[in-house]
């Protein structure tokens, strides 16, 4: 991530932040304002419904049993209602001009409290959009045409793709994802069995991996037992390694230890490299003390386990002939980086009207600057051509050992006669020879 | 341009867009319940202007009704906002997400390198997840969502939505896809959406098909005028099909008639779908698939003697995807001995077996036995004590 990752980020942010800002202030005071109104509605309710039941009640309780409504006569309770207002007489009992006023009052109040509510969130519509602008505005939205074909229209390679998924998880031991995917995406028989068989024995080693990563030495010198022939063949080292790790991890847990320090040593000395045996044996020597202040104490740190876990994980992979990066991560990885470098050119050749270049060739238009790791061929490009060359145009290499292209041969010789480029050996063009890379 | 910058519009935009979905139904909602309290309370005010005074118990119930409004009024603005808010959260969780790739303290480099990897590892998850989503392998998606616990940064629960619609289309019923467009109609129609004029279409065919050419007749009044004038030509020819009986040879039927229809139907409600939330119509999974693809794709990986067990395209399945990719495009010369695994350089000179093979000096010693045989690792050729010489390469 760089700055201009950060700066995307952080003005999307922004404008996030000060939607949140302003939510949260509307939520508290609309909740307050329009709260207050309500409890003001009702108590006004109450005090309304109060003074009618004292009208009810009087009317009930005095000596003219009239119902409210038909007409009843005079009746003087108006002192003591809690409107503090006298109320009129006849009945239907009808609101003083005080009664109204407070009403009138209220119900102004009330509606410009629930306008203000509507208008203020709708206020907001500018800053959440603006929201928008700022994600269009600062990431890039279209991929379509960063590739001249699109290989994942078609139905087969869409289903080699959902292979290489299965297979990805198959290796982390995520087996169960790979099921389902298998299942959902009705992958045939033959593929799902393609992808159990290649993967299982990756499984195996991914598990051990994991172990040494947490200190534990048991499988993985089970596996460097099964395949020691082999390894020792290939000079390998990771067999000696486990066995210095463990003898280690031995005499670091102390004197509980000691006896079975020594007869791990005894069994397994064999297979030290003769140089190494005084060194490994002289750790002994601190087992009452312990090897944390020691010259041995390197050994003990995490860092040592990884480093170990990782070159297991390398030689294993080796010897069984099988990758050790998952192929899915590779390419996606290496594609996101060259998404960007992709759409920063479209968008040149786009501006330059050049766009129809791209498709011409069955090259990339740039160079992706991918890092070491992810090289895994070697690749020849032409010094005086500046091309790639290819099995058309093969690389030579001249007498005087400079390599240039067939091409380029051809452009540079006079007949038969060639003057290297890079020396001032004049030679014949015939004699130079097709290299392989 | 940069990773995040080119890759994660969809990250942000999709609960963006759920966001402003949100408000504005939080802003219909207000408004509605604001229109409810001040009809009641302009019904309080014409009462109180009659030119008599009015009722005590009149006004006492009417007021009531305010206050009633009001408090529901209140209730359901907090539940809209609290809504908003949260979306918000949703947002701010995956913005932290992406600028979790910084590294918090400059001193530590080590372990930053290993957040990166983590970080790295996650975006392949989210990625794929996508893709499984897009794909409509969601049950798979799920999976992975939970195994990874990516879930707060994918947008499952937005494809939740659309595995309902999709699963119901696929038993050929509309219902739940039409709920849909509903619910999004204002922003169907300023992407110019069909979606819902096919689904009406879908419903008579069915109709048809049913023989109930009645109650056809009487959907295509109730729902296909409102399409008149821009799909007509398609209306006349759906109309056709009342004419017809429904195991008819024309060729015009037999397209509508098709049980595959339905299918086409998903695709298409997939296709809005990712319309309205602004999700191109490439996942990034796929783009960065065929950019990585092509990035890593040299001649070699189609030859049949310069494989690398740890290319991916040298894999049989990716070297099938990446058949009609572009190479990579190189102008400066990389080698890497096919030995060794190490590059070429003046601390590993290229030098050449009389095969014309090139190889590291540093690997001579390990194709080399002691008796000066020298074993060609590619073709298999060997050499006793072959003249091998140095390569200049510019």
């Amino acid at each position: 991530m760089d700055a201009m990752d950060m700066e995307a980020c952080a003005s999307v942010e922004k404008e996030l932040d000060r939607v949140v800002t302003k939510l949260e202030h509307l939520h508290k005071n609309a909740s307050a304002e329009i709260g207050d109104i309500a409890s003001l509605m009702s108590e006004l309710v109450n005090v309304l419904g109060m003074a009618e039941q004292m009208v009810v009640t009087t009317l009930n309780t005095g000596t003219q049993m009239n119902a409210p409504g038909t007409g009843s006569p005079d009746d003087p309770m108006g002192e003591n209602v809690n409107m503090q207002v006298e109320t009129e007489p006849a009945a239907p009992q009808r609101l003083t001009d005080r009664q109204m006023d407070i009403i009138r009052d209220s119900i102004v109040k009330c509606n410009e409290r629930v306008q203000k509510l509507s208008s203020e969130h709708r206020d907001l519509h500018g800053s959440v959009s603006k929201i928008g602008k700022a994600i269009d505005r600062n990431f890039s939205a279209d991929f379509t045409s960063t590739m001249r074909v699109d290989a994942l229209q078609d139905e087969d390679n869409l289903m080699l793709l959902n292979k290489a998924i299965a297979k990805h998880y198959c290796r982390q031991g995520m087996d169960d994802v790979a099921r389902t995917l298998i299942k959902e995406c009705k992958m045939s028989e033959e593929h799902a069995q393609d992808v159990f068989d290649s993967e299982r024995e990756f499984a195996e080693i991914y598990n051990i991996w994991m172990q040494i990563q947490k200190r534990d030495l048991s499988e993985a010198l089970k596996w460097a037992e099964r395949h020691s022939g082999q390894l020792r063949e290939g000079h390998s080292i990771v067999e000696f390694q486990l066995h210095r790790m463990r003898l280690f991890q031995l005499v670091s847990n102390g004197m509980v230890s000691q006896d079975e320090a020594i007869a791990y040593a005894r069994t397994y000395v064999k297979n030290f490299p003769a140089k190494e045996i005084g060194y490994l044996m002289l750790s002994l020597i601190y087992v009452p003390v312990g090897l944390e202040n020691t010259r041995y104490k390197h050994f003990l740190s995490q860092e040592m386990w990884t480093e170990l876990s990782f070159i297991f994980l390398r030689e294993a992979c080796e010897l069984l002939g099988i990758s050790k990066n998952s192929a899915l991560s590779v390419v996606v990885n290496a594609g996101c980086t060259a998404l960007p470098a992709l759409l920063n050119i479209k968008q040149v050749m786009q501006s330059r009207k050049v766009l129809g270049m791209w498709n011409g060739c069955d090259e990339l238009p740039i160079e992706i600057d991918l890092p070491p790791e992810f090289r895994f061929h070697s690749i020849f490009a032409c010094p005086i051509l500046r091309q790639q060359t290819t099995e058309d145009n093969p690389p030579k290499k001249l007498t005087c050992g400079h390599v240039i292209s067939n091409d380029a041969l051809h452009k540079l010789s006079n007949g038969h006669i060639l003057k290297c480029p890079y020396c001032p050996v004049e030679q014949n063009a015939e004699e130079a020879v097709r290299i392989y890379f | 341009m940069s990773e995040i910058k080119a890759l994660e519009h969809a990250t942000l935009k999709v609960p963006y867009e759920i966001l402003n979905k949100r408000f504005r139904s939080a802003q219909k909602i207000i408004d509605r319940e604001v229109d409810q309290v001040m009809n009641v309370s302009r019904q309080v005010e014409k009462a109180l202007s009659a030119p008599q005074s009015p009722i005590l118990s009149d006004v006492t119930k009417l007021m009531g009704n305010v206050a009633q409004k009001l408090q529901v009024l209140k209730r359901k603005a907090d539940e809209s906002i609290t809504d908003e808010l949260s979306v918000t959260q949703i947002c701010k969780r995956k913005l932290e997400h992406l600028k979790g790739i910084v590294p918090p303290n400059r001193s530590d480099g080590e372990a930053w390198e290993g957040s990166v990897e983590q970080w790295k590892r996650i975006r392949l998850d989210r990625l794929v997840i996508e893709h499984l989503l897009r794909m409509g392998y969601y049950e798979t998606a799920e999976e992975l969502a939970a195994r990874s616990d990516v879930r707060h940064l994918t947008n499952l629960d937005v494809f939740q939505t659309s595995r309902e619609v999709e699963d119901d289309l696929a038993q050929n019923s509309t219902t739940k896809c039409v709920l849909w467009c509903i619910d999004n109609k204002s922003k169907l129609r300023k992407i110019n959406s069909t979606l819902e004029f096919s689904l009406r279409v879908q419903e008579f065919i069915e109709l048809v098909r049913q023989n109930k050419r009645f109650e056809a007749v009487q959907h295509s009044r109730r729902y296909f005028p409102a399409y008149e004038k821009t799909q007509l030509n398609e209306i006349c020819h759906v109309m056709a099909l009342l004419a017809y009986p429904t195991d008819t040879d024309m060729d015009h039927c037999r397209k509508y008639m098709d049980p595959k229809r339905w299918d086409k139907l998903v695709l298409d409600f997939r296709h809005e779908n990712y319309r309205l939330y602004q999700l191109s119509s490439t996942s990034v999974f796929s783009a960065a698939i065929q950019a990585g693809l092509s990035a890593l794709k040299t001649p070699q990986c189609y030859s049949q003697t310069c494989h690398n067990l740890n290319c991916p395209v040298c894999q049989d399945d990716l070297n099938r995807i990446a058949l009609k990719l572009p190479y990579s495009h190189c102008v400066q010369s990389r080698l890497i001995c096919r030995v060794t695994g190490l590059p070429l350089n003046e601390h590993n000179q290229p030098m050449m077996l009389p095969n014309g093979q090139i190889f590291g000096q540093l690997a001579l010693p390990e194709i080399t036995k002691d008796d000066g045989t020298v074993t060609c690792p590619v073709t298999n050729v060997k050499f006793s004590n072959p003249k091998i010489d140095k390569v200049f390469v510019m």
